[in-house]
C-alpha cells in the first residue's frame, strides 16, 4: 500500500497561548467569508447609497447660492440638523437595507453550524459558549456600525469640513452620541434577532426567509391590529420596524412616530433580546443531547 | 497515567448512559469498545468537557475534567465521528482557523496548517474548497484539524466509520503512525473489531455504560477463556449438549469448523472425553488465539 504521507509530522515548539479576546479569529472569519458572496458585496455597496445622498444634501446645503435652480422648492429639505440624519439613518427602505446586508452576511452564522456539526469541533477548544456567541455577535456588529455609525460620523464631520466652522457642532453637540447610541441599539437588536433565528434551523435559506417573514410580517401584523382595535398606537410595539423607529427617534430627540411613550418600545426590543439569549444559551452545546 | 476517571455517572434524561465507570488509562494506543449506546462516545464528550457528569471525578494530564477544561481542551484533540466542517472555507484556512482557535498565533496556525494537511495525505487538495471533499478527505480533514495544535492525547471517535477499504487501511496507518511514532496518545472509539485490534495495545469495552472489560490485549485474550478448534467425524448433537453441559459455548462455522470456548481453568483432555462418550471422531483440534472478536462476544454477550 503506497503510503499517504508526503512529509512526516513533526511536534510544534511553540507554545499555546491565551487570547485576551478569544472569539476575534471568529469574528473575522465571519467577516472574510461573508466578503466571498458576489451578492453579499453587492447589497453591502448599495447600502452606501444613502450615506451618499445625505454627503450630497450635505454639501448642497453649504453651496445653496450654486444651486439655486435645484434646490428652489425643497430648501427646507436641506436644512441640516439632527432631523436630517435621523431621516436617512431610520427610515423603511434604511431599515430594510440593513436587514438585507445581514441576510446575506449573517443568516448561515449558526445555521451553517449546525448544518455541518462544527459546534462541537469549537467547543473542543479552549472556547466558552459565550466566547463563540459574542464571536458571531461581532461579526453582525461590524456590518451594522459599518453601515450606520461609520459612515453617519464621517458625515458630520464632512458637514464641519464644508462648512469650515464647528458651528454645527456646537449647535447640537449631542448628535454624534445619538448617532453611536442608534448604531449600538440597531447592533444589539440586528445581534439577537439574527443569531436567534440562525440558532433556529440548520438551513441558512430557510434562516433567510425567516428574517424577513418575521420583519415584514411584524409590520403587517401591527397594521391589521391598529386597524381592528381603534387604531390603538401601542398596536404598533408588535412592528418591529416601528419599535426601532420609535427608539431611534426618541435617540435622536425628535418629535415620536407613536403616540406612546418610547420606553415602550425599548422594553419589546429588550424584551426579544433576553429571549433571544435564553434561546441561544439553550440551543447552542457541543454535542446533542437527546433527553 | 494520562487518564483517570473515578465513579463517572451521566444521563440523558431517563437513559443512564454512563454508570459508574472507572477507569485508569496510560500511555500508547487506547481502544473503546462497545455496541452502539454503550456509552463510548459520552465518555469521550465528557473527558472532553461536552457534558457534565452527575457524579464522578475525573483527571486528564492531571487537569481536573470540572474545572480545568481549557487546559484539557488546549492539550487534546477530538476527532468527531460525524462530518464536520465550515462551509465556504478550503483546508488550509480551516485547519488554520481551529489551530488559531487553540490558542496558536496566527501565522504559525497557517504554518502547522500546511504541515498536517501534507502529513495526512491532503497536501494537494489543501486549496480546494470542503465543499467538494469526499468522504475519505473529510475524514483526513478532521484528524488535520484534531492534530494542528500538536495535542498531547487524541480523542478518535470512530475514524474509520464511512470509508471505503483502501481509505479505511490509510487512515488506519496515519492513526498507528501518530500513536507510535509521535509519542500522542491516541484513545479510539470504534465498533469496528478490527480496528481496535490492530492499533490498539489496550482496550476498556463498555456495555450499558458499564466497564465490562479493560486491560491489556493480551492479558484479556489470556484471562478470559481458552477457545479450541475442532473437526469432526459423526453426529454432533450429543458431543455438543455435553460440553455445553459442561460450561462451554460451542460454535459451529459454516465450513464446519467447531469452536468451543471453555473456561480458562479447563483441561483439553475433557473434551476428548466427551467425544470418547458421544461416540464422535476428532480429526483435528487445535488451541486457538482468542480475537478481539471472541472477547468481545465472550464479554458483551453478542455473537
Amino acid at each position: 500500500m503506497a503510503t499517504v504521507r508526503e512529509k512526516g509530522y513533526s511536534h510544534w515548539d511553540g507554545r499555546l497561548g491565551e487570547r485576551r479576546f478569544p472569539c476575534w479569529p471568529i469574528t473575522r472569519t465571519g467577516v472574510q467569508l461573508a466578503f466571498k458572496k458576489k451578492t453579499f458585496r453587492f447589497f453591502f455597496a448599495m447600502a452606501y447609497l444613502a450615506p451618499f445622498a445625505a454627503l450630497g444634501g450635505l454639501y448642497v446645503s453649504e453651496r445653496l447660492e450654486d444651486f439655486k435652480a435645484l434646490v428652489k422648492s425643497n430648501k427646507a429639505l436641506l436644512s441640516i440638523d439632527p432631523k436630517y440624519f435621523l431621516g436617512f439613518m431610520t427610515n423603511w427602505s434604511a431599515l430594510f437595507g440593513l436587514t438585507l446586508v445581514l441576510v446575506f452576511a449573517a443568516a448561515g452564522l449558526i445555521a451553517d453550524d449546525l448544518k455541518h456539526n462544527s459546534l462541537q469541533l469549537y467547543f473542543s477548544r479552549p472556547l466558552r459558549k459565550r466566547d463563540y456567541l459574542a464571536g458571531k455577535m461581532a461579526v453582525i456588529a461590524f456590518f451594522v456600525l459599518a453601515l450606520t455609525a461609520l459612515p453617519y460620523l464621517i458625515l458630520v464631520v464632512f458637514k464641519l469640513i464644508f462648512a469650515g466652522n464647528l458651528k454645527f457642532l456646537a449647535a447640537y453637540p449631542w448628535l454624534p452620541l445619538s448617532i453611536i447610541g442608534w448604531s449600538l441599539l440597531l447592533t444589539v437588536f440586528f445581534a439577537f434577532y439574527i443569531l436567534l433565528l440562525s440558532a433556529s434551523s440548520r438551513s441558512s435559506r430557510y434562516v433567510s426567509i425567516l428574517i424577513f417573514m418575521t420583519y415584514l410580517f411584524s409590520d403587517a401584523l401591527a397594521g391589521i391590529l391598529w386597524g381592528i382595535f381603534n387604531k390603538n398606537p401601542f398596536m404598533w410595539l408588535f412592528s418591529l420596524r416601528a419599535n426601532l423607529q420609535q427608539a431611534g427617534a426618541f435617540l435622536f430627540g425628535q418629535k415620536l412616530p407613536l403616540a406612546i411613550p418610547a420606553g415602550w418600545s425599548f422594553a419589546v426590543l429588550a424584551g426579544i433580546c433576553v429571549l433571544s439569549a435564553a434561546v441561544l444559551s439553550r440551543k447552542i452545546r457541543g454535542v446533542e443531547v437527546i433527553k | 497515567m494520562s487518564i483517570e476517571v473515578k465513579d463517572l455517572s451521566f444521563r440523558y434524561g431517563k437513559i443512564q448512559a454512563l454508570d459508574g465507570v472507572t477507569v485508569r488509562l496510560g500511555e500508547g494506543a487506547v481502544g473503546l469498545l462497545g455496541p452502539n449506546g454503550a456509552g463510548k462516545s459520552t465518555l469521550l464528550r465528557i473527558l472532553l468537557g461536552f457534558l457534565v457528569p452527575e457524579r464522578g471525578e475525573g483527571r486528564i494530564l492531571d487537569y481536573d475534567i470540572r474545572r480545568d477544561q481549557a487546559m484539557i481542551r488546549r492539550s487534546v484533540g477530538y476527532m468527531p465521528e460525524s462530518d464536520c466542517f465550515v462551509a465556504g472555507m478550503d483546508a488550509v484556512t480551516f485547519t488554520a482557523y481551529f489551530g488559531e482557535l487553540s490558542g496558536m498565533p496566527r501565522q504559525e496556525a497557517m504554518k502547522r496548517a500546511h504541515e498536517v494537511l501534507f502529513y495526512v495525505g491532503l497536501g494537494e487538495a489543501r486549496y480546494r474548497l470542503l465543499d467538494t471533499y469526499s468522504a475519505g478527505m473529510k475524514q483526513r480533514l478532521k484528524l488535520a484539524q484534531a492534530l494542528v495544535h500538536d495535542p498531547k492525547i487524541l480523542f478518535l471517535d470512530e475514524p474509520t466509520s464511512n470509508l471505503d477499504p483502501t481509505g479505511r487501511a490509510e487512515v488506519l496507518e496515519l492513526i498507528r503512525d501518530i500513536s507510535t511514532h509521535k509519542s500522542i496518545q491516541v484513545i479510539l472509539s470504534s465498533h469496528i473489531l478490527d480496528d481496535i485490534e490492530s492499533l490498539c495495545e489496550t482496550v476498556v469495552i463498555l456495555k450499558q455504560g458499564r466497564i465490562a472489560a479493560e486491560g491489556r490485549m493480551d492479558d484479556l485474550r489470556a484471562i478470559q477463556y481458552n477457545l479450541y478448534e475442532l473437526r469432526l467425524r459423526g453426529e454432533g448433537g450429543g458431543f455438543r449438549k455435553d460440553l455445553e453441559a459442561m460450561g462451554c459455548r460451542v460454535e459451529e462455522m459454516e465450513d464446519g469448523l467447531v469452536k468451543v470456548y471453555a473456561a480458562e481453568a479447563s483441561d483439553p483432555m475433557d473434551l476428548f472425553r466427551a467425544a470418547a462418550r458421544t461416540g464422535v471422531q476428532v480429526r483435528y483440534f487445535k488451541k486457538s488465539q482468542t480475537s478481539l472478536e471472541d472477547l468481545f462476544a465472550g464479554v458483551v454477550g453478542v455473537d
